[in-house]
């Protein structure tokens, strides 16, 4: 790096909210031209502090120092005025507006100062989205119509519409897929070229690698690595530092002897069940304490799979068996009643109650054991998701506070213990860590293979193939809706499996978390 | 549900109620078949030409519009000569604009049109009058003279005036008597009118002060709400005028309610049930203002007489008059009697 | 198998008594908080009302007064109130207390004296209230369109059953149960019916799996019914409970107004969701509280009430309601980001 004074300096940074102390002095310096990588586990500050980075949040205390000049940033325009833009992980587009409306949202080229001069509007953003490598974008199109990959294009369009020297990218991979993902560098490494900054977050430790300069790893509201350099400093020692412990995968062992012997009647019995579309009839029986996995890339109808044995899809064929009696399909509450509980790839839209407090969401599926008449007795209602949460050592050990406080793996655990709670014969579980720390991984891993020892069935599903080949005791590998392969897990390796589910393609990328 | 179903057919043929239920015991039971009062015509009863009378009234929400409605097709079947084409009721003003021009095309002789709104259907008016079709405008008046030939309605105005003047007249002997007012809706026109008229006329009794006003919206539930909070506040008044006899059942009721008989009560418009109350003479409510639903009846006269080319009788004139103001009558113990037959429900 | 978790299973956490922790209450310091704003709003009302018109405004008569009043449309709320709870919309309160009120006030109805115009009327709520719910939870309808469907219809058919003219009720029970000797220890029983309604609507709310189930379908449709709650089942119901709710209400008005009418009910659902949503009910489902709905419904009546004693006329009056509307959402909002 040159000597030359840091195009940005934030020093002692701090903010609370209400009972967090959000950021606790946290130091960043930024060079002009350099990639920087932010890195931290969920609640580690990121956000925080690139909401006080982009005008968002307004810092308790500290300085910002910009090309040599302390300022305040009172507020988005503010920041963006100087040259600082943000791209939000949720991308914060109108669907109902046209590219070109997006792009100059806010800073309309207009005629007289209020008529909006439409074609220099497109024309500019027609420029933009050509240095940007996806010259296919029509200017006139809406966002709506548009992929999330085109989406993440605008907003960068949108960013490189003012005049720019520092860009925030808030996990800008997590929605594309690897070819875009290497657009995406390009793009980045394009802009450094021109002298500009960039503030890169993501999970992906390759990511960093690929195209960091230097990493500044966040902790618990505190800067406790800065300016590491990107490619050179050992995994271990990123992940050591970004978790405070050594461990990245760790897989519990598994049981010495099945839980069920081998001859035991399955839990869970899966006949030619089929989904026109999505998935190709298939069989499987998964036995109490046995935790089987789906491997397969996105689109593989993995998901679409457990949705219809859980019955909030309808199979075309097939049925789903559990304790040798036959479920009603397409029914919810029949799977339930039965026996079956489902931890879905979207917890928050599909699983959790955000407004409401861990006890609730918990207690949810099961309030008919609190309740005489309709009548729910709180006090045993509060003392039993008490257990089943304090069983998972889900933290805070406090049921009272709202679901929505709490980080990706304690929410996961909330919607364990909901089908604890409630009793639950077969568990499937549907990217279960999707949204988790790397560091909290490993708990739950434990956790799902000791319900499984207690003689729970665990269907899993994953895009991460690690993650089906550490924890389940046998694996199904699909392929665009057909089960191709079926083993025991200490059979398979990645490989065999990535072999497997790209039908030989070389390319061994775990499978993009795109929805 | 199928307790419901089974007695829809008794329901729907008695929605009529034929007693105030105010007056439990009152037995007058006129028989109302034909409301029109006045039995004579405007012209004359004696068979004329063939004559087809285009009809276009609003949606009868309030019991004075249904009144309209009844009075008008009542009048219709005396005549032998008169064929009355009537249109189903509308407040859309754009609805009643097509059911005139269908009337138009169906060359109807004249048209009478109570508008839902007058200034929207001026145009509709002109065009039936450029086609040669007379139109009898009742009550709420068009824009231009052009769009009528002849305009028959009430005098909401008058209807204060007169009522302030009874109120006067009753008061007259009392020294810093106080009055309240229970009005109608207040966007509207009428309403406005009716309060100036009413204060016009108490600017002649310098004893008397108008000391509150309340708006109801002339429904019951209103009447009585905005009746309640007005004897909440006026602790000691000597006489109510309150616009509205539907509203005024509600009125009666929180009357009723609070225990209060220390004042006297005015009407508007001349429901059935006003007119029981005031024969009767047990209650707060001593007479009622007209806004006489009749003026239908006229108005189908006066179409009939344009149809067939005659004047009016009793006038000198041979033609018929391009503009009739009703007189808002007070109707109290003395003359009830008279009016009962045009008490709507 | 894992055996459903009861009681915790022995461990050092055995004998821990379970103390409310300090997050609990501070969930409930919050909700206080909000209620706290409005019965502020409520008391600033009050201070006016004594101020400027001491002598009638603070007085037994005129709280009776404004109670009653509230009663109506309270009992009305509090049956929206769970509508919105749940995430949907009821636009047809009104105009189901209308129907209800005409159907109940027939001179055939009438016939059957005090026991047959309650019946009706409830069970006309009800029957309207469960065509709302098939049509909403079964035939797939989104309940704006639903309830604007029902809002049409049955005003129309309310108006066909009178033509327009007001149904005066002649049933001496049904006309005394509104007049002074019929009050309970000084307490109208109009009032009591209203309080009967909140309090069972409270604890409907917050005690019971209906509530929750109620919560849960407006927080987040999806995750309700991937937990194994009976979604449709559970809006059907509450339309239904907004249905019966407008019938009680429909009764309480033919006492009150000792008659049926057509226009009865005129524009209830925007009152209704007017007072739930200051109260602090979100539009958007997933939270509801009935307290603050009947406080929502207690400051809209106080301000017509004061208006009134003050002789202010009607324009003043809307204007200063739509002030007082945003001032306190705003004042709510304040206190509420400030905890």
């Amino acid at each position: 790096m040159a000597p030359e004074p840091p195009l940005l300096t934030m020093s002692g940074i701090t903010k609370s909210f209400p009972g967090v102390r959000a950021l606790d002095g946290v130091d960043l310096d930024v060079q002009a031209g350099e990639v920087h990588c932010l890195l931290g586990q969920n609640g580690a500050g990121k956000s925080t502090l690139i909401k006080v980075l982009s005008g968002a949040h307004q810092p308790d205390g500290g300085t910002i120092t910009w090309r040599g000049e302390t300022v305040v940033l009172r507020s988005p325009i503010a920041a963006m005025r100087l040259g600082i833009a943000t791209i939000y992980q949720e991308l914060d587009l109108v669907e109902g507006l046209s590219v070109a409306e997006n792009v100059h949202l806010g800073h309309e080229p207009t005629a007289a100062g209020f008529v909006v001069r439409g074609k220099a509007a497109r024309a500019s953003t027609a420029a933009l989205l050509k240095r940007l490598g996806h010259p296919e974008i029509d200017p006139a199109r809406l966002v709506g119509e548009l992929s999330a990959a085109q989406q993440q294009i605008v907003s960068m369009a949108r960013a490189l519409s003012h005049d720019v020297r520092l860009i925030v990218m808030d996990e800008p991979s997590a929605a594309l897929d690897p070819d875009e993902v290497d657009n995406l560098f390009r793009i980045v490494g394009d802009l450094t070229a021109d002298g500009v900054a960039v503030v890169y977050i993501s999970h992906r430790l390759e990511e960093i690698r690929r195209i960091g300069d230097r990493v500044t790893v966040l902790k618990d509201g505190r800067a406790v690595a800065g300016g590491l350099p990107a490619k050179s400093t050992p995994t271990r020692e990123v992940v050591a530092l970004m978790t405070g412990r050594n461990v990245e995968y760790v897989f519990p062992d598994r049981p010495p002897s099945p839980v069920s012997p081998a001859g035991a009647p399955p839990v869970l019995e899966v006949r030619g069940l089929a989904r026109e579309g999505e998935f190709e009839p298939f069989d499987l029986d998964v036995r109490p304490g046995e935790i089987v996995g789906l491997a397969g890339l996105v689109g593989s109808g993995r998901s679409e799979i457990l949705e219809t044995i859980y019955g909030a899809r309808k199979p075309t064929a097939g049925q789903v068996i559990v304790d040798g009696r036959q479920l009603r399909t397409g029914s919810v509450r029949a799977a339930v009643r039965a026996g079956l509980g489902l931890a879905p790839e979207e917890r928050k839209a599909q699983a959790l109650l955000m407004l409401e407090s861990v006890t609730r969401n918990v207690s949810v599926s099961s309030m008919s054991r609190f309740s005489r008449g309709g009548w729910i007795d709180r006090g045993a209602e509060h003392r039993a998701a008490r257990a089943a949460t304090r069983e998972l050592s889900l933290r805070p050990d406090n049921t009272s506070v709202p679901v929505r406080t709490l980080s990706g793996g304690n929410q996961q655990k909330a919607v364990l213990a909901r089908w604890l709670l409630r009793g639950c014969k077969v568990l499937l579980l549907d990217e279960p860590t999707r949204g988790v720390d790397v560091g909290a991984r490993a708990e739950l891993y434990a956790v799902v293979r000791r319900l499984a020892d207690e003689g729970l069935a665990v269907l899993l599903v994953s895009s991460e193939v690690p993650e089906v080949l550490g924890l389940a005791d046998r694996v199904l590998v699909l392929r665009e809706g057909r089960v191709v392969h079926t083993a025991p897990a200490r059979e398979l390796d990645e490989h065999r499996v990535l072999d497997l589910v790209m039908e030989g393609s070389p390319v061994a990328t775990e499978g993009s978390p795109a929805s | 549900m199928a307790h419901l179903t089974s007695r829809r057919g008794l329901l729907f043929g008695t929605a009529a109620v034929s007693a105030g239920a105010l007056l439990a015991g009152c037995t007058s039971n006129e028989s109302s078949d034909d409301p029109a009062a006045n039995e004579q015509s405007a012209a004359d009863d004696k068979p004329g030409k063939a004559v087809t009378i285009g009809f276009a009234g609003p949606q009868a929400d309030h019991g004075w519009l249904n009144a309209i409605n009844e009075n008008a097709k009542s009048r219709a079947e005396r005549y032998e000569d008169v064929t009355l084409e009537i249109t189903e009721g509308s407040n859309d003003t754009a609805q009643q604009i097509g059911q005139i021009e269908t009337l138009i095309n169906k060359k109807v002789d004249v048209l009478v049109v109570l508008p839902a709104d007058g200034k929207a259907l001026t145009q509709v008016g002109l065009k039936a009058m450029r086609a040669g079709i007379p139109v009898v405008n009742l009550d709420r008046i068009f824009n231009s003279p052009q769009a009528y030939r002849c305009w028959i309605g009430g005098d909401n105005y008058g209807m204060g005036l007169n009522a302030g003047h009874y109120i006067g007249e009753q008061l007259k002997d009392k020294g810093d008597a106080r009055v309240i007012e229970l009005a109608g809706l207040d966007n509207l026109e009428l309403t406005q009118q009716r309060t100036k008229g009413f204060d016009d006329a108490l600017k002649n009794y310098p004893n008397i002060k108008k000391v509150a006003r309340q708006a109801a919206e002339f429904t019951v539930e209103s009447g009585q709400a905005k009746m309640a909070q007005l004897l909440q506040a006026q602790s000691d008044f000597d006489a109510l005028w309150n616009h509205d006899d539907d509203q005024g059942v509600g009125a009666l009721r929180a009357i009723e309610q609070a225990g209060r008989d220390d004042f006297l009560m005015v009407g508007g418009a001349g429901a059935l049930s006003a007119f029981q109350a005031i024969k009767q003479d047990d209650g707060v409510l001593k007479a009622t203002v007209l806004y006489p639903p009749t003026m239908a009846a006229s108005a189908i006269d006066l179409a009939r007489a344009l149809g067939q080319g005659k004047g009016v009788g009793g006038l000198a004139e041979f033609e018929i008059p391009a503009s009739l103001t009703l007189y808002s009558a007070v109707v109290d113990k003395d003359n009830v009697d008279q009016y009962m037959p045009t008490g709507f429900k | 198998m894992t055996q459903p978790v009861s009681p915790p299973r022995g461990g050092p956490d055995k004998v821990t008594p379970v103390s409310e922790p300090p997050a609990w209450r501070a969930l409930v310091f919050r909700a206080d908080v909000r209620t706290l704003s409005l019965l502020g709003v409520l008391a600033a009302l009050i201070v006016i009302g004594g101020i400027t018109k001491p002598d009638e405004f603070l007085d037994t008569r005129n709280l009776q007064l404004v109670l009653t009043q509230a009663s109506v449309i309270g009992v009305v709320t509090v049956g929206m109130t769970f509508v919105i709870t749940s995430g949907g919309i009821d636009l047809s309160v009104g105009a189901i207390v209308a129907l209800a009120s005409v159907w109940a006030t027939t001179v055939a109805t009438q016939e059957y004296g005090f026991g047959g115009i309650l019946f009706t009327a409830v069970i006309v709520g009800v029957g309207c209230g469960l065509v709302n719910g098939l049509l909403i939870a079964y035939g797939g309808m989104v309940p704006f369109i639903a309830t604007l469907a029902m809002l049409a219809s049955a005003r129309g058919l309310a108006l066909q059953i009178t033509d327009g003219s007001t149904q005066v009720v002649t049933v001496e029970g049904i006309l005394d149960l509104g007049e002074r000797d019929a009050y309970v220890l000084g307490i109208p029983p109009l009032v009591l019916v209203f309080a009967v309604v909140t309090i069972i609507g409270w604890l409907l709310l917050n005690r019971t799996t209906f509530g929750r189930r109620t919560v849960a379908v407006g927080g987040n449709a999806e995750a309700a019914r991937l937990a194994g709650i009976d979604v449709r089942r559970q809006r059907l119901y509450l339309y239904l409970l907004s249905g019966l709710c407008c019938g009680i209400a429909a009764f309480l008005l033919i006492v009150l107004s000792g008659s049926g009418q057509n226009t009865n009910g005129n524009l209830y659902e925007l009152d209704a969701i007017a007072a739930a949503i200051i109260g602090g009910t979100l539009l958007s489902g997933g939270r509801g509280t009935i307290t603050g709905s009947v406080l929502g419904v207690l400051i809209f009546t106080t301000i017509t009430n004061i208006f009134a004693l003050n002789n202010l006329q009607s324009d003043v009056q809307q204007i200063a309601k739509g002030a007082i509307i945003v001032a306190a959402v705003l004042v709510q909002r304040r206190t509420a980001s400030t905890t």
